[in-house]
């Protein structure tokens, strides 16, 4: 390996990625049972050796070799969106889950990724200072292919999460201004289309968020429970283990989607600010990597995997704190799971990769 | 191309550039809002957090104990278990419903009316959709604990009334405290589904026999269901109470009036302790232990015979013919009955255009006062009454505490009616008719009495005046300490006193009409009274329609007075016959214990 490649990695980024997974791990102890490598506490101590293993398994190859195949990889990716609708597992009521006997897998994650650099390539590859309508039109079309495909595994979260991408993307590439507004103007007019699409439980958890108070029992009790685990951490929060919203079982998905809720009951507002101090530090790294980089293929690469954890981020800490209605999307690096683990360590590789190379031919 | 690129990427790095601002905006969102929940609302959410994994079990504390005067109990406690809801902790209310109706037989309309009354409360306080567990209840409970978090098994001690009817009115009965107990703070401290004193020294002493509720504070999960104890306070047994009451007389008492509708009360004459008093038909107050249900509640307030009525101060009547006690004492006072005044008694007598009767339609002859008490002679105390005038006849009544609460400490006592010219304008609009006073003169007419008054009035003749104030409560074990009772001091004669003792002695050794409750070798005195029933309308006596009211009061013995008795039989018949041995009975088995 390239010893300027060694030299440039940037550490206080990886440092911040293992904070932000190690106060994950410890929330992850703190709420649920056990430590055995069967322990939820165990899996995703293994979860994250193997992302690491793949960080620096990816890390070794230039960022380009993706980039130049990303046809063929592409295809690979809506071949295994196609075979998870056929022989795919039904988890939560999502059909988007492979099951290789010791692991399941989730493509639609790994999908994003492929989005990325795909959208990334086409767009970096235009002359143009502005993005004319056909570009705009056929880089819809590589995003809403894999989307429509996960719509169809009803995995409206994750589906969503393919919007943003597409949109900052076009924005770096000089979406014209016409079009942005048409843009904004179609999504205004689906939201309250794909609002009759949704399921009763799903309107309801919208409807909570505009009024919390009307149904505390029902649909609203989950997004009640967080609140009140997060607001009674206070300054200093409860302590290890000492979090009775979430050893009780008062919080929904403890240790996945409401993960947050348990660091902010334990560790109070000045472990929750650490956290949301660590993704800005995050960002930080990444907005300097998306500048630094060699080429505008990588600059957009970082951009677009910057704007998926933001997005996922902030749609989920939104709602946990009650901000947001709830969706079954992860806080990246520290909700338990190993399938969106391995592929924001992935991207995250990705990203280095970029950054590191950023003086390389 | 080289250069195209480069500007390209300058562009792209500028528009990168103001995508600083949302990020910042987006961080500054959840900042503040992390701010508003730990920071400014954190208390407010701890105390949620708190009330979320912390459930309070209510552990009742048992009333203390009620004694007669040698510390026989006659209420006590038993332990049970009353079955809980707690609705927060429900998750499929058709699931808990369905087992409480199927399998713990708990009535549906029961179970939705209580769920319906209870709405307006907070989720965490528990609903009772069982008042009383049965074995088989409770190993059900028991054996769905995990499915039924929600349903909860607490202990509760019940009011037991060893005795069942006896001295049921005495004792009273506890029920729920009311919505409208609450709001005029009828029992401070009461808090929602407590058990109060709804009658009887249950009602008066309320105070000093409830205990201190003690709590379990226990850790649950979000299922509801335990998983630790951080806390228990236990509960603190009332105070008890001993009576004056003594429960062999009491036995005698109830026994006395078995298939009678009445009252017997008997009391020491001199300080005004009640031994004794039943009244009957009588309720159990083991019934209002456990919920009563509608039915028998209506049953109880429709009952014609009023089983939920303590007839010996609750309810005022005719006293009859013992009522010539006190015109006696007023003839004596006012100086009209002086020396070897006497009455000549043909057997009738004419007042006023009106022809009025003696129990003896031949006459008693020429009679003197003792004889005409003991003979219980009409003509004589027309005569005295006539003579005396309706505003003396009042004035003496009311100095003997008739017509006027006794002040028993007992609840919903009832004043009666002493008929005077002012009593006669404010009812009834209409002055007084001297012919009105001849009835009154033998407590016929207007006169109205509680039994216990005329107790109370005929301890004041034969104890020298003493006019004590009757209480059922000895001492209490704390709080009520042994209470003074207040005596009025009735001016008295001390000739009179003598022979209205001479009198109402004869009455029962010297042949009189109440010689039905002699017992031999005992100085047993007594006056019998036999009040008609008169339509207050038309004051015409109802004919055949319903026997009079049977009434004795007496007491043992003639010098020393330590026992009086009062008897009172509602439409009894004569009172020598139906009263007088029944207050006998009260005697015979106060004197077998060699008191």
């Amino acid at each position: 390996m390239d010893r300027r490649l060694l030299l440039g990695f940037d550490w206080l980024w990886f440092l911040t990625l293992m904070a932000l997974s190690g106060a994950g791990l410890v929330a992850i102890w703190s709420t649920t049972d056990g430590t055995s490598l069967d322990s939820y506490f165990g899996k995703q101590v293994l979860y994250l050796c193997c992302a690491l293993v793949v960080f620096f398994v990816l890390l070794y190859f230039d960022y380009r070799v993706f980039s130049d195949f990303i046809v063929f990889i592409y295809a690979a990716g809506m071949i295994s969106l196609v075979l998870v609708l056929l022989i795919g597992v039904t988890v939560h009521g999502n059909k988007s889950w492979i099951d290789l006997g010791f692991f399941s897998f989730q493509p639609s994650e790994v999908m994003k990724i492929i989005v990325i650099i795909a959208l990334s390539k086409y767009y970096s590859r235009l002359e143009g200072e502005r993005l004319g309508l056909k570009e705009l039109f056929f880089g819809g079309l590589i995003v809403l292919a894999p989307m429509s495909m996960v719509v169809l595994q009803k995995d409206l979260g994750t589906a969503v999460t393919f919007l943003p991408i597409y949109g900052i993307l076009s924005c770096l590439a000089g979406i014209r201004k016409k079009h942005l507004v048409f843009l904004i103007v179609v999504v205004l007019i689906a939201a309250p289309l794909g609002w009759f699409s949704l399921q009763g439980y799903q309107k309801g958890r919208i409807r909570n968020v505009l009024n919390p108070s009307s149904d505390p029992y029902g649909v609203g009790y989950q997004s009640r429970q967080s609140v009140i685990a997060i607001g009674s951490g206070k300054f200093l929060g409860k302590g290890f283990k000492q979090g009775s919203q979430g050893n009780l079982g008062f919080l929904p998905a403890r240790h996945t989607d409401f993960v947050f809720a348990v660091l902010a009951e334990e560790r109070g507002f000045l472990g929750s600010l650490s956290v949301l101090g660590l993704f800005l530090l995050l960002y930080y790294r990444m907005l300097r990597a998306a500048r630094e980089a060699k080429d505008k293929i990588g600059t957009m690469i970082v951009a677009g995997v910057l704007a998926l954890l933001l997005f996922h981020m902030t749609i989920n800490i939104g709602m946990v704190q009650g901000l947001l209605p709830i969706a079954g999307i992860p806080l990246p690096f520290v909700s338990a799971g190993g399938s969106a683990l391995i592929t924001y360590y992935a991207a995250m590789s990705l990203c280095m990769g970029i950054w590191v190379r950023r003086y390389v031919n | 191309m080289e250069l195209q690129q480069e500007t390209n990427k300058q562009l792209i790095l500028q528009r990168l550039g103001y995508f600083r601002y949302p990020v910042l905006l987006i961080f500054l969102i959840l900042v503040a809002r992390l701010w508003q929940l730990q920071i400014i609302q954190g208390s407010e959410y701890a105390l949620k957090a708190e009330n979320n994994r912390i459930r309070t079990i209510e552990l009742a504390a048992p009333r203390g104990a009620i004694l007669d005067r040698n510390r026989v109990p006659l209420v006590e406690h038993r332990s049970s278990f009353t079955v809980l809801l707690y609705r927060e902790s429900m998750n499929d209310p058709d699931a808990t419903t369905l087992f409480l109706t199927e399998k713990l037989a708990v009535n549906p309309e029961d179970l939705e009316s209580e769920l319906r009354r209870s709405r307006k409360t907070g989720l965490y306080r528990p609903i009772v959709v069982k008042g009383e567990a049965g074995m088989e209840d409770i190993s059900i409970i028991e054996a769905h604990r995990r499915d039924h978090p929600e349903i909860q098994l607490v202990p509760k001690p019940r009011r037991l009334y060893h005795y069942g009817k006896l001295a049921a009115h005495l004792l009273g009965y506890i029920g729920e405290v009311t919505e409208q107990e609450l709001e005029r703070n009828a029992f401070p401290g009461a808090e929602i589904g407590a058990l109060v004193g709804q009658s009887g020294v249950e009602r008066i002493y309320n105070g000093l026999l409830v205990g201190r509720n003690g709590q379990r504070l226990v850790l649950v999960d979000s299922r509801g269901r335990e998983v630790g104890l951080l806390d228990e306070t236990p509960p603190v047994v009332g105070g008890s109470l001993r009576l004056t009451l003594d429960l062999k007389l009491q036995l005698a008492a109830e026994k006395a009036l078995e298939g009678n509708v009445g009252a017997i009360v008997a009391m020491n004459p001199v300080n005004g302790e009640i031994l004794a008093m039943a009244s009957a038909p009588a309720y159990d107050p083991n019934d209002f232990s456990i919920r009563l249900s509608h039915e028998n509640w209506n049953a109880l307030l429709e009952d014609p015979h009023h089983p939920m009525q303590n007839r010996s101060i609750q309810n005022s009547y005719s006293p009859g013919s013992i009522f010539k006690l006190v015109i006696a004492k007023a003839g004596m006072e006012e100086g009209i009955l002086d020396g070897d005044a006497s009455v000549f008694c043909s057997g009738s007598a004419d007042y006023y255009g009106r022809t009025f009767h003696c129990g003896d339609k031949t006459g008693h002859g020429k009679i003197r006062l003792e004889q005409a008490i003991a003979k219980s002679c009409n003509i004589f105390f027309y005569e005295t009454g006539k003579q005396l005038g309706i505003s003396k006849i009042a004035e003496h009544a009311a100095s003997l505490g008739l017509g006027e609460k006794t002040g028993v400490d007992l609840p919903g006592e009832r004043s009666g009616i002493i008929p005077s010219p002012e009593w006669k304008k404010e009812a009834r609009g209409e002055p007084w008719y001297p012919g009105e006073t001849i009835p009154v003169s033998i407590g016929q007419g207007a006169v109205s009495t509680t039994p216990l008054q005329i107790l109370r009035a005929v301890c004041a003749l034969v104890n020298g005046g003493r006019l004590v104030t009757p209480h059922v409560l000895m001492d209490a074990e704390y709080g009520g300490g042994t209470p003074e009772w207040p005596v009025a001091q009735v001016p008295l004669h001390e000739n009179t006193g003598l022979r209205i003792r001479e009198g109402m002695w004869q009455g029962v050794k010297g042949g009189g009409t109440g010689h039905a409750a002699a017992i031999a070798g005992m100085d047993i005195c007594g006056k019998t009274g036999t009040a008609q029933i008169v339509n207050t309308e038309t004051e015409k006596r109802f004919e055949g329609t319903a026997e009079d009211h049977a009434w004795f009061a007496g007491f043992s013995s003639k010098d020393d007075p330590e026992i009086a008795v009062v008897v009172f039989i509602e439409h009894g018949g004569k009172g020598g016959a139906v009263a007088a041995p029944l207050a006998r009975a009260i005697f015979a088995s106060y004197y077998k214990k060699g008191n």
